[in-house]
């Protein structure tokens, strides 16, 4: 079903740009101008890919389902990347406001790409992790986690009178469970911190006594679990955050599009 | 109708009491009327005597003119004998609204379109909060246990000025039916003055129906007037049969009914033991009562009216979750007209066991030699064997492929009983919560479901209210504020008339339904003047019936991840996984 969907969307798009572009070079052989022509292509399709944002706000009104729309969305902002290089004519601009301009498209362009990608390939990443969370709850998971190493870690030592798991909990791992992950780990996600502190808590387990045997299999499950967590923290986090970063690029970059508009009206095109 | 409960000692069900403790002089008074005094103690079992089902699985309900008894559309558990007074069955349907039922004023088009501006900010505000009082009517008979309270029509005779009714006095027994079968109640039910009814639960009923005949008699002659040929019509075979014959087939059809009504009760503490390892799920497969064993010789064909079957083939040595079966659908085709054909028993190529409760007709064999085959053509057998050589039944579509895993992990859940559960592909979910924004946007800012729940794989079964074939919810709303829309088989809660009792919560086994503390317009929590306790209601979702859109989460998902499903409907969901 989502093949023949792309191939639908795909042959519709190739088809109106293959008219557009007839067109400009029509015009262009002709002495026409197309910069006008271009530029309110490009204008519309970007008043378009905006409404985007008003047409999730208002998921009461029947105007088409939002899967529908994104489809639209990403097959005209696609097509938008040949109408920007027509209107240009393929060189980047020079001018302080044009370039301004261009890269603000860029920007959101680009940021927009990365962004499928993202949206297309993290969840199956996240889906392979055992269990589902909702991005909110973390911090609580993250929090009653803490609390129940250290509570098992603590009654072992209490009951069982040895130290051993004691000290290492409290040396290698108890910063593991209490704090947050750093930027780098947010920015790229691995799993070479667990596959340390698992490889020194089966180092440490030679030593340890029965009872902090038991506890020391409980931590392995918790360390996996809390760096499950980290995983969805992370990624999930990183749905969320490229997705604010286009929908900020979006409306300076529609700003900048009606002031060039208006300017270029103004200046019958000399800006051009 | 079989045993399918080995009593061994005391039944369980009556560790709880079926309302207030029965005294062994109203058990006295009882013995002395009919239908019981007719009834020969001998016949019941030590552990199960006729004494202990009266005082256990009956109570006395009085009610005063006008009370309603039973509603019709409601879902009940239990059937009513007429002990003193008149009760007044109300045929002609009545209005929605007198019954309490009907939601105070749907919005508009436009106005449901553009809610999301009115919408209040704090959680679960509500216009207009009607006390308990109001609802209630003049309850003389101020009960503690909110689940028994009763609703009263006000100015009877104009209620019923043109409608039918038909009075029912002391001996004659009601609702019987639908407590046994699970199905509606067909009428409205009200009492006629000052009526006490003895009220005994299906369990009881079941009891007392297997060692009375009169009773046993009674009960089916009903289920034959009622939906029995309707029933029959809809089956392969029988569709084109000349109307004598299927008179005579009716006539044979034999009743039977596995499993446990109150399937939910129970339900939840298996579900969480149930840890998904194979050793336990075969396990839980041979506890589930057998209709139809693999490799038994056929002995006919098999109809399932209400719940769910499970169609399993052993293999190596466990067994093998098939498909399931619904209502409607059709157990041992193939096996039939084989045997036809060959003049000798064939064996049964799968077993049919039954999931939670369900409800069976059973046609002898000898009843379809004799008025079935020699009476359609060849042809007709011949597609339909064809058809059914192997299990399909025919709404799951010609290429349902949905693998064993996913089949089992539905059946263990219990999820087959979603028509429009919600389904969430984990491996498209972006996790962006639009579906909950959507689902708050159309409902006072309320979300109406969680997006968390049971995983198979990356398939998840979101918390949200499947509206389910088998509403075990609606069993038992004290003011039938929970219902199910005749057209649309929506199940739905009239705020207006929850009066919080938490009997749907409690009963939904998936967890769907939350009970919530209101707000008044000026955000304040809502006290009940009687109780000084915050007021709660029932909250789920309602399929958005009111938008234009449909389900909201569905049409807000970007990435095509949510879906609402009917789960019965093997095809759709292949087609969904596999897409
Ligand atoms: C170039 C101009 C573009 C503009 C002005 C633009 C604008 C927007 C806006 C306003 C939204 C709505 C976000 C929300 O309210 O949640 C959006 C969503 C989105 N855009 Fe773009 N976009 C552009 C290009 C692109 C491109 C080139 C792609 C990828 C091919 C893209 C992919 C997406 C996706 C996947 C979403 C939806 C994400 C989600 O809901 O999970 N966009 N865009
Ligand atoms: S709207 Fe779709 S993608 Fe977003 S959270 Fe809901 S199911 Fe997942």
């Amino acid at each position: 079903m989502f093949i023949r969907r792309r191939l639908y969307s795909v042959g519709l798009t190739l088809a109106v740009l293959a008219l557009l572009v007839y067109w400009t070079y029509y015009q262009k052989s002709a002495l026409g101008r197309v910069s006008f022509g271009t530029g309110y292509v490009l204008l519309a399709a970007i008043f378009f890919l905006a409404l985007y944002n008003i047409h999730k706000k208002l998921p009461t009104l029947p105007w088409g389902s939002s899967s529908d729309w994104l489809q639209a969305h990403i097959y005209v902002a696609l097509g938008t990347a040949l109408v920007f290089g027509l209107h240009v004519d393929w060189r980047f601009p020079t001018g302080i406001l044009d370039l301004t301009l261009a890269t603000l498209y860029s920007a959101t362009f680009l940021s927009g790409i990365v962004g499928l990608v993202w949206s297309r390939t993290i969840p199956a990443r996240l889906a392979r992790v055992s269990e589902e969370v909702i991005y909110e709850r973390i911090p609580m998971l993250r929090s009653q986690l803490c609390d129940r190493a250290q509570e098992a870690v603590l009654e072992t030592v209490r009951s069982s009178g040895s130290t051993t798991l004691g000290e290492f909990y409290s040396r290698r791992m108890h910063g593991f469970f209490e704090r947050t992950r750093g930027l780098g780990y947010f920015l790229r996600p691995n799993n070479r911190l667990r596959r340390r502190l698992l490889a020194e808590l089966t180092e440490v387990s030679r030593y340890l006594s029965p009872p902090e045997q038991v506890t020391c299999e409980q931590l392995f499950a918790m360390v996996r679990r809390r760096d499950d967590l980290d995983f969805h923290a992370a990624m999930q986090w990183r749905l969320k955050a490229w997705l604010f970063l286009h929908i900020g690029l979006t409306y300076p970059l529609l700003a900048v599009a009606c002031l060039h508009g208006l300017l270029a009206h103004w200046f019958g095109g000399g800006l051009l | 109708m079989p045993q399918t409960e080995i009593i061994a000692n005391r039944p369980q069900r009556w560790d709880v009491p079926f309302g207030d403790a029965m005294r062994d002089s109203d058990v006295d008074q009882l013995l002395q009327i009919e239908p019981f005094r007719s009834i020969d103690p001998e016949r019941f079992p030590s552990a199960l005597p006729l004494r202990a089902i009266l005082k256990n699985d009956t109570r006395v309900n009085h009610y005063q003119d006008g009370g309603i008894i039973v509603r019709e559309g409601d879902y009940g558990s239990s059937a009513f004998l007429v002990v003193q007074g008149k009760a007044r069955v109300v045929l002609a349907g009545l209005d929605e609204e007198v019954l309490g039922r009907q939601p105070e004023s749907k919005p508009g088009f436009l106005k449901s379109m553009f809610r999301q501006w009115r919408n209040p900010r704090l959680p679960e505000v509500r216009s207009h909060v009607a006390s308990r009082s109001e609802l209630i009517g003049n309850d003389s008979q101020q009960v503690a246990d909110l689940a028994q309270t009763r609703v009263f029509l006000q100015d009877i005779p104009r209620v019923l000025e043109n409608t039918r009714s038909v009075v029912l006095h002391p001996g004659e027994i009601f609702g019987e039916l639908a407590a046994l079968t699970r199905s509606p109640r067909t009428a409205t039910v009200l009492a006629d003055g000052e009526t006490v009814l003895l009220e005994i639960r299906w369990q009881g009923l079941r009891d007392l129906m297997r060692r009375t005949d009169a009773l046993r008699r009674h009960i089916e002659r009903l289920y034959r007037e009622n939906s029995l040929r309707v029933h029959l019509r809809e089956t392969p075979l029988l569709s084109h049969l000349p109307a004598e014959h299927l008179e005579a087939v009716a006539e044979a059809t034999l009743f039977e009914t596995y499993g446990d009504f109150q399937w939910h009760e129970t339900f939840h503490s298996s579900s969480s033991s149930h840890s998904g390892s194979s050793g336990k799920a075969t396990d839980a497969v041979v506890a589930e009562p057998l209709i139809a064993e693999e490799g038994s010789p056929c002995e006919g064909l098999v109809l399932v009216r209400s719940g769910f079957a499970r169609l399993s083939h052993g293999f190596g040595h466990g067994h093998r979750t098939v498909a399931y079966l619904g209502k409607g659908q059709v157990f041992g085709l193939a096996e039939v007209i084989g045997t036809s054909t060959k003049n000798e028993p064939v064996p049964m190529s799968h077993s049919l066991r039954g999931l939670g409760y369900v409800d069976v007709l059973r046609i002898p064999q000898a009843v379809l030699e004799k008025h079935v085959f020699p009476n359609v053509s060849q042809q007709l057998l011949d597609e339909v064997a064809a058809e059914h050589a192997f299990f399909r039944p025919e709404h799951h579509g010609s290429q349902a492929q949905v693998e064993t895993p996913l089949l089992e992990f539905l059946v263990e859940q219990r999820f087959i009983n979603g028509q429009q559960a919600m389904l969430v592909d984990l491996d498209r979910c972006t996790r962006c919560d639009d579906c909950i924004r959507a689902c708050a946007a159309t409902h006072d800012n309320n979300p109406r479901f969680i997006r968390h729940g049971f995983r198979h794989g990356s398939l998840m079964v979101a918390h949200a209210c499947m509206h389910c074939v088998d509403p075990v919810c609606m069993i038992g709303c004290p003011t039938g504020a929970i219902g199910r829309d005749r057209t649309t088989g929506v199940v739905q809660i009239n705020d207006p008339t929850c009066i919080g009792c938490s009997t749907c919560a409690e009963s939904c086994p998936y967890d769907n339904i939350r009970m919530v503390e209101i707000r008044d317009s000026s955000g304040a929590i809502v006290i009940d003047d009687s109780t000084k306790q915050p007021i709660h209601k029932a909250t789920k979702c309602d399929l958005c019936t009111d938008l234009p859109t449909g389900p909201a989460c569905q049409s807000a998902c970007p990435h095509d991840a949510l879906v609402r499903m009917d789960l019965g409907n093997l095809g759709e969901l292949s087609e969904w996984v596999n897409r």
